[in-house]
């Protein structure tokens, strides 16, 4: 009996490190580095397919720039590359936050803004972070469990559980969205959100946080949350959530647009990389007005070219978010890229305690 | 076989075992440790400050209590399933001891998934509950404390009915018949002879499974609450939320010293035992 046991354990040993090897080594066969080519780091699902169709396979046709995608964009995986001196990826895709996070550690190229057309952007680039899309998250809810009038849609209404008694999500697990939107619930009109009243904040989440009964990791969490019941309402984005209004979407759910608050997608250019002439060429391209347009119509997103917007069709534009009201709030990634170790860990200890 | 012969082959046996340990588990081990001493500065400031913190502690409060009733309850439930398994022919104990494997054989990703499902607040469970008494239930049981120790119950019961069994088997027939030809009673048997020449399986199963229960990750990931954050959570927090690889380091050394002060006095007793 004991010996039979100690052979599994052993080729499970052995399995083990063949899987933990697998990666390394055909990731060293695929990345070569040439002249033709760059790699992209996707999120996968319908977000890549969208990619891969709007913008890489048109971007490969017109340049012969050949694009290998990998998967999940992983700050963490992006320090671990540029610590072994072996840089794989040239192009990254992540939430402006990343991209403030991975500026303050210099995992990033500088870029010479002189070859965008920053004017044509409503998000203003850094030198070494691009917007290239924005994302609008707020309140969303199952519409067949309450009907007009008997959900929360701005954030005020979300923390108010005596009017909306029920469980609820906020935005994903961590500092970044969720204080801002306890700051707008408690009254802070948004021109004054930060610098960030820390106390305040928490103390309104502290309203909140026995209905919560989880923070979610992922956004597709956010949604499935609320699809399966777990949760009444939820903070997510508007394109997930039109999402779940197609085709083999699951149960649809409704998206408030009363307020939003506005975050961007972000593009930059690893240091180090392979490829960086390749992948410079590809974040300028990624903002020309017909690709955002292209890759929004097939997203249902929010392009961050302004010129693009006239060119979205009919039914993208049910899902933009409204840029002149007044109760919207931009996330400012300046002030997470000087705060964000600290709030987090506050955040952190917060929600354990 | 001899001593130097036994030695021999364990020595062919082991050494793939001991390559993969000192060319691929030492170096970045070494370099965890490394990263946390502040490298050749050493330091043992972030030491002291980890300590010093709420939310480690908490963390670490949370991590023994959460293994130590999920261990506790699937020693339990453990030992029923071997008591069984070890009264059936060995035909159908072959049938039974694959069916009791078979949920190791699942990813854990998997399961937990599954249990979303089954366990939900409209899941299987509550729907059946809801139809049975004619109202509207749904007993919290993702998200939450229960949640993480029935994930956590599930891979444990199958690691520690092995042990036990082996155990069991290895009691001698003809002991259960001395001590009912010399007028003992069942529960006097069940205690002083089933109980008590099992501890052997009874201690290498419990301690295997809590060194492994301290370094979950996925099931208070998914299946756990906020309020359910175990060591390995924090790390991955560390590492890869706010990228403080020192701090995510040091934790990792903490947890890898505590997985090895209650790792290392199982693998001494079993070795006591073999000479």
């Amino acid at each position: 009996m004991k010996k039979s046991i100690s052979v599994s354990r052993r080729t499970v040993l052995w399995g083990l490190t063949g899987v933990l090897a697998a990666p390394a080594v055909m990731r060293a066969t695929s990345a070569m580095a040439d002249s033709g080519s760059l790699t992209f780091t996707g999120y996968g699902g319908s977000y890549q397919d969208a990619v891969a169709k709007a913008v890489i396979t048109p971007f490969t046709e017109e340049t012969g720039i050949k694009v290998n995608v990998v998967p999940a964009p992983d700050l963490a995986r992006v320090k671990a590359q540029q610590l072994a001196g072996n840089v794989e990826w040239d192009v990254f895709d992540g939430a402006s936050s990343e991209g403030a996070t991975g500026s303050k550690d210099g995992l990033w190229e500088q870029l010479d803004l002189s070859s965008f057309d920053v004017a044509d952007l409503a998000v203003a680039p850094t030198n070494e972070v691009v917007p290239w899309g924005i994302y609008a998250g707020g309140v969303a809810w199952d519409p067949t469990k309450f009907d007009a009038g008997k959900h929360p849609s701005t954030f005020a209404d979300l923390f108010d559980v005596a009017k909306y008694p029920g469980r609820r999500t906020l935005f994903l697990n961590g500092p970044v969205m969720t204080l801002e939107a306890a700051l707008l619930a408690d009254g802070v009109s948004p021109k004054d959100v930060y610098p960030l009243d820390l106390d305040r904040a928490f103390k309104a989440l502290d309203r909140v946080k026995a209905s919560i009964p989880s923070w979610p990791a992922t956004s597709t969490q956010t949604i499935s949350l609320a699809q399966k019941g777990e949760v009444d309402f939820c903070c997510t984005f508007a394109s997930r959530v039109k999402a779940t209004n197609q085709p083999g979407g699951g149960a649809p759910l409704a998206f408030s647009f009363e307020q939003n608050l506005l975050d961007s997608e972000i593009l930059t250019v690893i240091k180090g990389g392979p490829n960086k002439a390749n992948a410079i060429k590809f974040v300028a391209y990624c903002l020309r007005p017909e690709v955002q347009a292209r890759l929004n119509n097939q997203l249902g997103g929010v392009p961050v070219s302004k010129k693009a917007r006239p060119m979205l069709s009919e039914e993208v534009r049910k899902w933009q978010p409204d840029y002149e009201n007044p109760r919207n709030l931009f996330i400012d990634p300046s002030y997470w890229q000087a705060n964000n170790a600290a709030v987090s860990a506050r955040f952190k200890e917060w929600t354990v305690g | 076989m001899n001593m130097t012969s036994s030695i021999r082959a364990t020595a062919i046996f082991m050494s793939p075992a001991a390559l993969i340990a000192i060319f691929i588990v030492m170096p970045p081990l070494l370099y965890v440790v490394y990263t946390s001493v502040n490298g050749l500065a050493f330091s043992l400031d972030l030491y002291a400050d980890v300590v010093a913190s709420k939310l480690f502690r908490q963390t670490l409060i949370t991590t023994f209590v959460i293994s130590g009733i999920s261990c506790f309850v699937s020693l339990v439930l453990g030992f029923v399933v071997a008591l069984h398994l070890a009264s059936q022919p060995a035909r159908r104990r072959a049938i039974l001891l694959g069916l009791v494997l078979l949920p190791l054989w699942t990813s854990i990703l998997v399961k937990c998934f599954a249990f979303m499902v089954l366990l939900g607040r409209e899941g299987v469970i509550n729907s059946i509950l809801s139809w049975a008494f004619d109202a509207h239930i749904q007993l919290p049981m993702i998200l939450n404390r229960i949640g993480t120790l029935i994930g956590m119950i599930n891979w444990q019961v199958p690691l520690v009915v092995l042990p036990i069994l082996a155990s069991l088997l290895a009691i001698d027939e003809a002991v259960y018949r001395a001590a009912s030809i010399m007028g003992a009673k069942p529960a006097r048997i069940f205690w002083t002879v089933t109980v008590r020449l099992s501890l052997p399986g009874v201690l290498a199963g419990l301690l295997s499974i809590f060194v492994m229960s301290l370094g979950s990750f996925m099931v208070p990931a998914l299946l756990g609450g906020p309020k359910d954050l175990m060591l390995s959570n924090l790390v991955d927090y560390y590492s890869r939320q706010v990228l403080d690889w020192p701090r995510a380091s040091t934790i990792s050394v903490i947890l890898f010293a505590i997985s090895v002060s209650f790792a290392a006095p199982l693998a001494l007793w079993r070795r006591s035992r073999r000479i």
